[in-house]
């Protein structure tokens, strides 16, 4: 079974990958982070798209869907972020962010691929 | 004090007021607070690992200090849900360790915690997180007062929702509990019940019962002297200002 390094590392590793984070959505803190570099600081990445998450399970509840979120995507000009929240045993709320370059990332596979890790981690 | 550690490489237990943080070559390995629930609370609380399974780890793993690793290696939990729990404990307890306080502050060289090593962290990381930490629940609703005092639930206005997480902690919630004995019961996270606090006081869904109302906690004093009443207010002046704070807004 995985730990939080190498499915880490293998976010890191889908094609067009420009960083990752693994996030606790109650705090908003980064538990772990690959890549990111200088463009994209993904402490703060973690911290505000947990609003994003919270914002869209509140809508839910506004309108009664009885359902849960899978994952989201933001397209931007030039990149895409996937939010993939985790299914977990315990009552941790976590979510795997992942930001790719729109020219290089094949949409379809990476999604495919992070239900992969997300299934390989285990928790 | 810390950063200090960090840059010598220290390895010793960290003693303050509101909590213990272990090092390990200058990198944070353990935390503990009285005022956050430990990762058995956590697991235990939340029907992961039954109380057995946790003191049979302790017992056979605590004297090798190497109890997280037993779990994993008995097959009770998951190598990523062992690192998760656990890191998200010591951040939970570094946030009340490392709070301000005036007491002393001390280092024991050399001393470990019976645990053990799961996932090292930096000291920067922890302290970054733990300002990013109290500078969000600030952000959220600035009056402490939720924090410590026991509170109750408040009925919600027409249309307003809570999602489920909030509506245990509301149930919970009997006027009695404090917010660290609310975290324990439910088996979360001191923080994280400490934030769904505030943003429960914030949306008026919850008050203390001593004061009546989170509003009663001392305000700000006003930085303006109070203005005399103004016999005839200019209301042309008045819309103008309005016009111009709708816009900007």
């Amino acid at each position: 079974m995985a730990n939080t390094e190498t499915s880490l590392k293998e976010a890191a590793s889908i094609e067009g990958a420009i960083g990752a984070a693994l996030v606790d959505y109650t705090s908003g803190m980064a538990l772990g982070t690959i890549g990111g570099g200088k463009e994209l600081d993904l402490n703060v990445a973690a911290a505000g798209n947990t609003d994003v998450v919270r914002a869209k399970v509140r809508a839910m509840e506004m309108l009664g869907l009885n359902d849960e979120i899978e994952d989201i995507l933001i397209t931007l000009g030039s990149q895409y972020h996937l939010i993939r929240l985790l299914k977990t045993r315990g009552n941790n709320g976590l979510f795997l962010y992942l930001a790719l370059d729109k020219n290089r990332a094949n949409l379809a596979m990476a999604r495919h691929q992070l239900k992969k890790i997300e299934a390989e981690l285990d928790i | 004090m810390l950063v200090r550690l960090a840059a010598e490489r220290a390895t010793g237990a960290l003693l303050r007021d509101h909590g213990t943080l272990y090092l390990v070559d200058g990198r944070v390995v353990h935390a503990e607070s009285p005022a956050a629930p430990g990762v058995d609370v956590l697991l235990t609380t939340a029907g992961r690992l039954p109380r057995e399974g946790w003191d049979e780890a302790v017992d056979r793993a605590g004297a090798h200090r190497a109890v997280g690793r037993f779990l994993v290696d008995s097959g009770r939990l998951h190598d990523g849900e062992l690192e998760i729990c656990h890191l998200g404990a010591v951040f939970d307890a570094a946030f009340f360790a490392l709070s301000p306080t005036s007491g002393p502050t001390r280092f024991r060289y050399g001393v470990g915690h019976w645990f053990g090593t799961v996932r090292p962290v930096s000291a920067e990381a922890v302290e970054r997180e733990t300002v990013r930490r109290r500078e969000l629940l600030d952000a959220v609703w600035p009056y402490a007062a939720v924090d410590t005092a026991p509170v109750v639930p408040r009925p919600a206005a027409p249309g307003q929702h809570a999602g489920a997480r909030r509506r245990a902690l509301l149930a919970a919630a009997d006027g009695v509990r404090t917010p660290a004995e609310l975290a324990r019961v439910l088996g979360r996270p001191a923080f994280h019940t400490l934030l769904d606090v505030r943003r429960l006081a914030a949306a008026g869904l919850v008050e203390t019962p001593l004061d009546g109302a989170p509003d009663a906690t001392p305000a700000p004093t006003p930085a303006f002297p109070p203005v005399p009443p103004v016999a005839d207010p200019d209301i042309a002046l008045l819309r103008r200002l309005r016009d111009a704070l709708e816009a900007h807004l």
